[in-house]
């Protein structure tokens, strides 16, 4: 049986085009070459006969029983941590509410790269578009590092790449800036588009490139006598964003240094806000490929702040250092672990001594350490789900698309939680 | 199994009661008069010194949707200024400007409200507003959705097309995003914006060739056709520069005689005389509004203190952002449908301009003659957070309390506004015209907003006070469709709620150029784009019931 219109949670950019064969519990995307793409939904592949059990210690038992031990762990927990959110919106307030009923910490998995923009967020506010205004109506996009675009494969064919575009011949075709620094590997010869400008410029690193443009942008004037090529190429671009009518500058804060990452976001958040005095410029940060967007908007409406939040003091705290959630493993800071991950195999809980619920992918390889498995459906292909895409204002629904008899982890959330 | 209400005095300006002492009674979630022969009383309360009012209904308060969340981001320090604690029933959440979702319900159930309406819907976003209100417990909800600078919209329009066929798009789009109303934000201001245009007034061509006047004429006579009962919910161009009420006169003439809700209209009612070129049209505003019945306006009034403002309006919000505080702001290009723009703002008493907007939106409160037309809005959090609610309702109430108020403002200010010549005082009956009868009248609301025999019963009684503000800010008695929610002030029960929404009909014809429009332009297919009423139960989370329209 085939599904259309599926959409994809397995990168931010939730592409929902893709046409599904579905058959008995094996999945095959019929309409995407992207190896990824095609994982993404192959992994989920089962044999029904063999469904997954849940388990307790290594051994199957009734979801029931395994539910009961949840909870058991949990209410003998003081300081429990509910990590991973690799869900839909709809386990992820389940989670949210969990954590605020048991006064735990909640954080994502992919916590530590949503820092930048946040902290960015909160403290000067942001320039941003959405994906069908780059599609339409840029006419310059600027990438800091090729390896965006692998991390978002489809985005340079379905978003900067269009048919057609409302706009003009200028925004069908884009001029696509792409920079990358000496740490990059030199993937000049992979670009075959001739409206694709590679740049790879003599620098360390992306943050010192941004840095030299930030520089470009406040002081344009300033005559360099002994101008480097380094340079005059960054004032070629600056020279390109006042030619074009709309420029999108893109970024992923996974491929900066997480160290320095808030000011490098804060530097192209004022390259854009100083450029927006006389031209049109916008931020497109790329992110959300585990579902770390859906499940920050989440926690933002249910409890006015983002992830990682703490319930320890009876009210929601957000404090990025304290209760990040893998420093905390880290430190042991934490005394049990429910690590929730739902559309990938692949993304299993981090190593840990401590007791351990695991709500997961029903392929997920699980260590015999793990106190608490229990498999569940994978959203968007065993039970409908909805999940927010990386600029944080689209919405797609997750289709169901096939049948199977596990679980869904808002239910297992939300009846651990009533038992608590 | 019926619930007395006896000896309260009831106000219920939809059936003209104006606080005769009568007895309700509740069954099955109704308003009864009289008890029916089989049912027994199982509950009495005894409500003598009490006011009886329907549950107040919001019908403009930003409590869903993306801009909430960057705002509430955004103001990290005051969410965790407020914290509040959760208990057995309640969630905990934070902040005062813009609370979490929890918190914004379980606030707007202890001040009697019932009912909010989210009034600027983003298309693509509906689902996550969606999302945000039914994770907003204890009241019903709806929203407006957003067009007017969509590029849909504005490629009809360059193609000419007839009425009939923007009727059709305007009634899917209601359909779509599971929307009780339309909304238009600077009609064609904010596409305007996104090709570096920063003013566009009313009878000017934006790129597009369009002006704003076209497309809210274009809009209010589509809403009106479709017999949708809320009218044209319009943000007008302009807002905030002063002299823009001669735009927002032009704006309620642009919908031909049509119903048109302009609103946060102290926004837009300003002059430019005196020295700072920054005057009060109030009157002039005022006036326009009594002598057009077609229009009605709710007031946006602001109060002094922190807030932030959220706004789909980029190019006003953008020529704003240096007056913000603290100094940060969000401006967002979104979609092809729309933007937002995100800017924290402190209102002083002290500031010359913030002071006479203050008096701005009193003035306008005091002149508009007819209750039924002008509303009782903060534009939350715009203007302020709707807590300030009871706060307003005694400067409208208490002249002596509201020349007091406005004896401490910028001396400037005082001398450019003409407050205190003003000696009118609402009374109980007009404050719930204004904050229930008109409200769900102006949304279709039928079952709401009164107390008539089979009304829901939306209850709310408060305890007669000399000091209004606080009488309004804790009632004693909060009923939910005949559910006792809260009492003395503080929920002790919780309810979801559900959402309120239209369904013009409309042919399904149209799906074929927008599917066609979507294929080749949006990032998000047409299937995908629309909102089905079993995605709204099971995924989101909301009941839906629907109100009827009556094709004109």
């Amino acid at each position: 049986m085939q599904f259309e219109h599926v959409t994809c949670p397995h990168c931010g950019i939730l592409c929902d085009d893709l046409t599904i064969e579905v058959n008995e519990s094996s999945l095959k995307p019929l309409n995407v070459d992207h190896p990824h793409c095609i994982r993404g939904f192959t992994q989920s592949s089962f044999d029904s006969v063999k469904l997954p059990s849940a388990k307790v210690d290594g051994k199957n038992v009734s979801l029931d029983e395994a539910i009961n031990k949840a909870v058991g762990v949990l209410q003998s927990s003081s300081q429990p941590l509910i990590n991973g959110l690799i869900a839909d919106v709809q386990a992820c307030r389940k989670a949210i509410a969990l954590t605020d009923k048991i006064g735990g910490v909640v954080d994502h998995a992919n916590g530590k790269y949503m820092r930048a923009n946040i902290a960015v967020m909160q403290r000067m506010g942001k320039v941003k578009t959405t994906l069908a205004e780059v599609r339409n109506r840029a006419d310059h996009v600027i990438i800091f590092g090729a390896e965006v675009l692998d991390r978002f494969p489809r985005f340079l064919d379905r978003i900067l790449s269009p048919e057609k575009s409302l706009g003009t011949e200028n925004t069908t075709n884009k001029t696509i800036t792409i920079i990358d620094s000496q740490a990059q590997q030199d993937v000049s010869k992979s670009f075959d588009q001739t409206n694709i400008n590679y740049l790879r410029l003599d620098m360390p690193n992306l943050e010192s490139i941004i840095q030299v443009l930030q520089s470009t942008i406040q002081s344009p004037d300033k005559v360099d006598e002994a101008e480097s090529n380094i340079t005059k190429t960054i004032k070629s671009v600056y020279t390109k964003i006042f030619d074009s009518q709309y420029t999108t500058i893109v970024w992923n804060t996974g491929l900066l240094n997480t160290d320095t990452a808030e000011q490098t976001v804060q530097a192209i958040t004022l390259s854009i806000k100083e450029l927006m005095k006389e031209i049109r410029c916008v931020g497109l940060p790329l992110g959300g490929s585990k579902g770390e967007i859906t499940a920050n908007q989440v926690a933002t409406w249910q409890t006015g702040i983002p992830l990682p939040v703490a319930f320890m003091s009876g009210t929601p705290v957000h404090d990025p250092v304290l209760y990040d959630g893998s420093t905390m493993l880290e430190n042991n800071e934490a005394d049990s672990l429910l690590w929730l991950s739902t559309y990938s195999a692949d993304d299993v809980p981090p190593e840990t001594t401590i007791p351990t619920i695991v709500i997961g992918h029903p392929n997920m390889g699980i260590s015999k350490q793990t106190t608490v498995f229990i498999p569940v459906g994978v959203p968007g292909i065993d039970n409908r789900g909805l999940a927010c895409r990386t600029d944080s204002v689209a919405t797609l629904p997750l289709q169901k698309i096939r049948n199977s008899d596990l679980p869904v982890a808002s239910d297992v959330l939300n009846k651990i939680n009533e038992m608590l | 199994m019926a619930i007395k209400l006896t000896g309260g005095e009831i106000y219920d300006p939809a059936h003209q009661v104006d606080g005769k002492q009568q007895d309700l009674y509740i069954v099955d979630g109704k308003v009864l008069h009289e008890l029916p022969d089989n049912e027994k009383i199982t509950e009495t309360h005894d409500l003598n010194g009490c006011i009886v009012m329907a549950g107040a209904i919001d019908l403009h308060t930003h409590i869903g949707g993306g801009k909430v969340n960057i705002a509430r981001t955004m103001m990290l320090e005051d969410e965790h200024a407020h914290p509040h604690h959760g208990s057995h029933i309640c969630r905990s959440g934070n902040g005062h400007v813009v609370p979490s979702t929890f918190s914004t319900g379980y606030r707007y159930a202890e001040m009697g409200y019932t009912a909010c309406f989210e009034p600027a819907v983003l298309p693509v976003n509906a689902r996550q507003a969606h999302m945000e209100m039914a994770d907003t417990p204890m009241v019903d909800k709806g929203g407006y959705v957003l067009l007017g600078n969509d590029d849909f919209l504005l490629s009809m329009m360059q193609k000419n097309v007839s009425q009939s066929a923007i009727n059709d798009y305007v009634a899917w789009i209601l359909d779509a995003s599971q929307c009780i109303g339309i909304k238009v934000v600077n009609a064609g201001g904010v596409h305007a914006f996104k090709y570096n245009q920063r003013r566009l007034d009313v009878d000017e061509s934006g790129p597009a060739g369009i002006t704003p006047r076209d497309i809210i004429t274009k809009l209010s006579r589509a809403v009106h056709e479709l017999g949708v009962p809320h009218p044209l919910h319009v943000h007008a161009s302009n807002l905030g520069i002063p002299g823009n009420f001669k735009s927002t006169l032009a704006t309620m003439t642009a919908a031909d005689g049509l119903p048109i809700h302009l609103t946060h209209i102290q926004f837009h009612s300003y002059g430019t005389e005196g020295d700072y070129k920054f005057s009060s049209a109030a009157c002039e505003i005022a006036e326009a509004i009594n002598s057009q019945p077609n229009v009605t306006a709710d007031v946006g009034q602001i109060m002094f203190g922190q807030t932030i403002t959220t706004s789909g309006d980029t190019m006003m919000q953008y020529f704003g952002h240096e007056h913000a505080h603290p100094k940060k702001w969000t401006v967002m290009d979104i979609e092809c449908e729309m933007g937002c723009g995100v800017i924290p703002f402190k209102y002083r008493d002290k500031s010359f301009v913030n002071a006479l907007q203050w008096a701005i939106g009193l003035e306008i409160f005091l002149q508009v003659n007819d209750p039924w037309r002008v509303f009782l809005t903060t534009d939350h959090p715009n203007g302020a957070p709707f807590t300030s609610y009871p706060h307003l309702i005694k400067l409208l109430m208490n002249r002596s309390f509201r020349n007091d108020a406005f004896n401490i403002i910028h001396k400037d200010a005082q001398k450019m506004s003409n407050l205190v010549s003003m000696d009118r005082e609402y009374s109980l009956y007009e404050i719930a015209i204004m904050t229930r009868a008109a409200s769900a009248k102006i949304l279709g609301l039928t079952s709401q907003g009164h107390l008539g025999q089979g009304a829901s019963a939306n209850i709310t009684v408060y305890r007669k006070q000399d000091d209004v503000e606080q009488m309004f800010a804790k009632p004693t008695l909060v009923f939910k469709n005949g559910t006792l929610i809260v009492k003395d002030g503080a929920v002790i029960k919780t309810v979801k709620g559900i959402t309120h929404v239209v369904k013009p009909e409309y042919d399904m014809g149209v799906e074929k150029s927008l599917t066609k429009y979507f294929d080749d332009y949006q990032t998000i297919s047409l299937p995908n784009f629309k909102i089905s009423t079993d995605e709204m139960i099971e995924c989101i989370g909301n009941e839906v019931e629907v109100h009827p329209c009556t094709p004109k």
